[in-house]
């Protein structure tokens, strides 16, 4: 491996070279780390390889923006826990990559950096058209960057996060290999908060094996996150998922495709492409049956009730007075009432996505519309849940007297995203928010149900924009999920 | 939960009918919120150790206490257990499960921009506290994060915010309705001050901070329904605390006898002119957001907990001062004495009293000795009894030496005085002292030296006349001879030794 790391001139890895040739028109990196110098070969997992870190996640020898304006002078005194993980087992960490502000956004376009835009270009358009000047495209969101960059061969791999689908909407939109964990696997500690009961630490790549040789260096219990799963859990889930499927080969293998993941609103290019992919499974002996998932409509509306009532919360420290750039009042008076001053702060600072969200998530948390809004939306949330109980196979580890359902499936497999890369420019304007929200519909049960889910790209021709297919486990059956997406991987 | 409802209401009415005489034909309902510092090693959400006044501003404080973005809370569990001890002590039902929520605020000593409190589902509910024969309902018990502290300098107007509080564990504990005057409410405090310092969840020390109260009044007229209550915040000492409810009795009377209404408002004290003011009215109170915590989850507080808490949980005041009533007789004043007396160790004085009674010795004479000679002899030499130099071991033997006959009460007290006049003499036995002072009167060990035979002839030389009318039949002369040898042997002769003696030796010598 270190062969082809410094294969390149000056000791400068292919993903360096990538990132100073490609990155000026991807805008993926907002902060590069300079180039380590040379050290040893070592047998560590990860030695030398490139990995970019989301600017959410906490590095100490980097600025962490959260692609908010009021972070952007922001240098965490710690690394998290994920970026100490990587670099004690060789990693080069290259630099932290765009995103939306704080993670709320499906298209990355709500940066203080800029949008992220995508590095795909379709191979006839190459002939008449410099890569530079392509068709601009989202790259998605929130973790545009991390997708872009691993599409664009500029890091090994990049760590992302996801709190509703920020992780398999842009690896879907990129045509990259995009995990979101089950909830607690990967450590929270140094990962700027958005929906604490939602966020996850994400990982993305260009193939399944190297997707899973980075979790598998992160998948540790941290004692500094309170919702990190205890060694014992981890392992009880682990033998449940063995229990349900070996992994030894798709002839015992039980797929779930659940109806109400496939909408009228759904694209063509989208489901052409998912309903090959399962015939194909089926033809090499994977058992595929249809399921209900009924509560599924309702979840978009519970997530976006919850998620934003937990961010307006996390939102709070911002104020101006310990994080976020003060702006000073234009006021004559000398001495504004402190109000007045958070009020000019946060709402200069603040992007118009995060304002929205912390405007709906202040009122389902008033007192008058708690019940309503956010204790229905809890409620919502167990009925997901419930749903996912009652077709998986695997047994809910967190559930003491669900027994297992023998006649469940195993996985379930969906499309990723409703449609392929919006363009960019269509969306700059913003002037339907509703619209972005909509491309969430698909990947937001898996994030209320804090179940693993990845997102694999389906084969396609080079015309054609990208399209990921997404599976979903029971909690802890994140091998399982691997597993499928690499027998997926394995029919291009 | 029915037996408490049962035997809380018959309380809560009969109380109602008290009268006060400052204030006649009115009644007044009180209600506490104490915020109590727990005394615990970190914070309660992190690793940073707790500070005292005497930390220079901002050197307690991580990442997490100053909430910089992606940290996480970690609860501590000792500050749990010190929880767990007040709810048995108040007799408070702990619940199985509890759980964390945010109350959000904004202000510039609140770091995340909200304080994470048990809202929803605190970790005990109920509970009672014996204040002079009544119990005082508590409602609920909850744990939460304390706030850093403001500073505000008027003349540059700026605040200084030290974040060593910051994160701070606090109980939060919330009475009924239940007093029913201010002296009531001062009983409340130093009763739970005493709890929680005998189990040692909380140093309580008002002045210090690490006890502060909000109060509930309300005034009615008799026979009618309670008034409208208004909540005074923070006073910081047992005696604001009297003088605040004292000012708000005077205004809610002088209000509704103008025929006006009492608003439901916050009000602060105003600790030059000892008055309250307004805050801010019922309207503008604050929508504080209560949201579950999505970090912590849910505290289950397992049975065996609780029964190991139950089981490790030392003697509380109450029933310290029903053993010293019941066991030793002492009035329930002598045993606040022994009670209140600050002692390094918990009930430090009482542990000392106990040694004292140690193997029979008679519990009067030991009380005596010890509150009346030995404390009140410290406390004219301005001495704390923490300080006191003589053991228990060493008073003991004085009371033995006492009961036994062998040190007349004239004598201990100069045995004493010699114990505590050098360090020296503090060490040696008191017997030994007694023995080198000449202070013993008995015949077993002290009399050997003391020669009666001797101190006898010597009177009878000393007083040839008195010997005479003696023996002419005078009896009562023999007391003045008998003053003499006493006088003589500073009090170490027994008298009725002497007077058989002189008896004996003035038969004999002149038949």
């Amino acid at each position: 491996m270190r062969g082809n790391v410094m294969s390149h001139s000056r000791n400068l890895s292919s993903w360096r070279q990538a990132i100073q040739t490609k990155n000026a028109s991807v805008n993926a990196f907002v902060h590069i780390s300079p180039p380590p110098h040379p050290w040893p070969e070592s047998k560590l997992p990860l030695d030398g390889l490139a990995v970019a870190v989301k600017d959410m996640i906490c590095t100490a020898d980097m600025p962490t923006t959260s692609s908010s304006a009021l972070l952007q002078q922001f240098h965490p005194p710690f690394d998290a826990t994920v970026v100490r993980l990587l670099r004690e087992h060789g990693a080069d960490i290259v630099g932290k990559v765009n995103c939306d502000e704080f993670g709320m956004g499906s298209l990355n376009v709500h940066s203080v950096h800029g949008p992220v835009v995508n590095p795909f270009q379709a191979a006839s358009a190459a002939s008449s058209t410099v890569w530079d000047e392509r068709e601009r495209r989202s790259a998605g969101g929130s973790s545009g960057g991390s997708a872009a960059a691993v599409a664009a061969s500029m890091c090994y791999a990049a760590l992302s996060t996801d709190t509703g689908g920020s992780t398999r909407l842009p690896a879907s939109y990129c045509g990259v290999v995009g995990l979101k964990p089950s909830y607690g696997l990967l450590s929270r500690w140094g990962v700027i908060s958005f929906a604490d009961s939602l966020d996850c630490v994400g990982v993305m790549a260009n193939s399944v094996d190297a997707t899973r040789r980075v979790f598998g260096v992160l998948d540790v219990y941290d004692e500094q996150d309170p919702t990190s799963a205890p060694p014992e859990t981890r392992q009880k889930a682990k033998e449940a998922a063995r229990q349900s499927w070996s992994g030894a080969s798709l002839s015992s293998l039980r797929i779930g495709v659940p109806q109400e993941y496939f909408p009228q609103e759904l694209s063509t290019e989208v489901s052409g492409p998912v309903q090959r992919a399962m015939k194909e499974l089926q033809m090499r002996g994977a058992t595929i049956l249809p399921v209900s998932l009924p509560t599924t409509p309702y979840a978009l509306s519970a997530y976006y009730v919850l998620s934003s009532a937990e961010a307006s919360s996390n939102m709070a420290r911002y104020d101006g007075v310990r994080y976020g750039t003060q702006i000073p009042s234009s006021s004559e008076d000398r001495f504004p009432n402190t109000a007045a001053r958070y009020a000019v702060t946060r709402s200069v600072g603040f992007g118009s996505e995060v304002q929205r969200r912390i405007l709906l998530g202040t009122y389902a948390l008033s007192a008058d519309a708690f019940d309503n809004y956010f204790l229905q939306a809890q409620r919502v949330r167990q009925l997901i849940k419930d749903d996912f109980n009652r077709v998986l196979r695997a047994v809910d580890v967190f559930s003491r007297d669900v027994p297992a359902t023998t006649d469940g499936v195993d996985v379930l497999i969906h499309p990723s995203a409703m449609r392929t890369a919006p363009p960019l420019d269509f969306e700059a304007g913003s002037s339907n928010s509703l619209d972005a929200y909509v491309q969430d519909v698909l990947t937001v049960p898996a994030s209320l149900a804090g179940l693993p889910a990845l997102s694999v790209p389906l084969r396609r021709t080079a015309d054609e924009w990208p399209v990921g297919i997404s599976i979903v486990g029971q909690w802890g059956a994140d091998d399982t999920v691997l597993r499928v997406g690499e027998l997926i991987e394995s029919m291009q | 939960m029915l037996l408490r409802s049962c035997t809380r209401l018959p309380t809560r009415y009969i109380s109602r009918q008290f009268h006060d005489g400052r204030w006649p034909g009115w009644e007044v309902v009180i209600g506490i919120e104490t915020h109590a510092q727990i005394k615990s090693k970190q914070k309660l959400f992190s690793s940073t150790p707790t500070s005292s006044l005497k930390d220079a501003p901002n050197v307690n404080v991580s990442v997490f206490d100053a909430a910089f973005p992606g940290t996480l809370p970690r609860l501590n569990e000792e500050c749990v257990d010190l929880a767990l001890r007040t709810a048995v002590a108040l007799n408070s039902d702990i619940q199985p499960q509890s759980s964390f929520d945010r109350k959000h605020y904004f202000y510039p000593d609140l770091p995340a921009g909200y304080q994470i409190t048990q809202h929803y589902e605190p970790i005990a509910q109920g509970g009672t506290v014996s204040v002079g024969g009544r119990a005082i309902g508590i409602k609920q018990i909850q744990l939460e994060q304390d706030t850093a502290k403001t500073t505000f300098n008027p003349r540059t107007r700026t605040s200084s915010i030290d974040l060593n509080r910051a994160g701070t564990a606090l109980l939060e504990i919330v009475t009924e309705p239940d007093m029913r005057s201010p002296e009531e409410a001062a009983a409340y405090v130093r009763a739970l001050q005493a709890i929680l310092r005998a189990i040692g969840a909380s140093d309580g020390n008002m002045e210090a901070g690490s006890l502060r109260c909000d109060v509930n009044v309300s005034m009615n007229r008799v026979g009618e329904p309670p008034g409208t209550r208004c909540e005074i915040k923070n006073l910081n000492s047992v005696k604001f605390m009297q003088s605040a409810i004292i000012s708000e009795i005077e205004r809610h009377k002088a209000l509704y006898s103008n025929g006006a209404k009492v608003p439901q408002e916050t009000r602060g004290f105003n600790q030059d002119t000892f008055e309250t003011f307004s805050m801010r009215s019922k309207e503008d109170a604050p929508d504080y957001r209560y949201m579950p915590d999505p970090n912590l989850g849910i505290l289950e507080i397992p049975p065996q907990r609780v029964e190991h808490i139950r089981n490790t949980l030392p003697e509380l005041p109450w029933q310290v001062r029903a053993r010293l009533t019941t066991a030793y007789g002492l009035a329930e004043k002598e045993a606040d004495v022994l009670l209140n007396l600050d002692t390094e160790e918990q009930y430090g004085a009482v542990a000392y009293f106990d040694r004292v009674c140690a193997s029979g010795r008679n519990p009067r004479i030991a009380f005596n000795w010890m509150v009346h000679e030995l404390l009140g002899r410290l406390n004219a030499a301005s001495v704390a009894f923490s300080d006191n130099p003589i053991s228990s071991e060493h008073l003991a033997e004085l009371v033995s030496l006492v009961e036994n006959g062998r040190l007349t009460g004239a004598s201990a007290k100069i045995l004493l005085k010699h114990m505590l006049s050098s360090p020296h003499n503090s060490r040696r036995s008191p017997t030994e002292l007694a023995e080198s002072l000449s202070l013993l009167s008995d015949a077993s060990s002290a009399s050997a030296e003391l020669d009666l035979d001797a101190l006898c002839t010597r009177a009878m030389n000393a007083l040839p006349s008195e010997c005479a009318a003696y023996r002419a039949g005078h009896q009562g002369v023999l007391n003045k001879i008998i003053g003499w040898v006493m006088k003589e042997s500073k009090g170490r002769a027994d008298s009725k030794k002497v007077r058989e003696l002189l008896v004996e030796i003035l038969k004999d010598k002149y038949p």
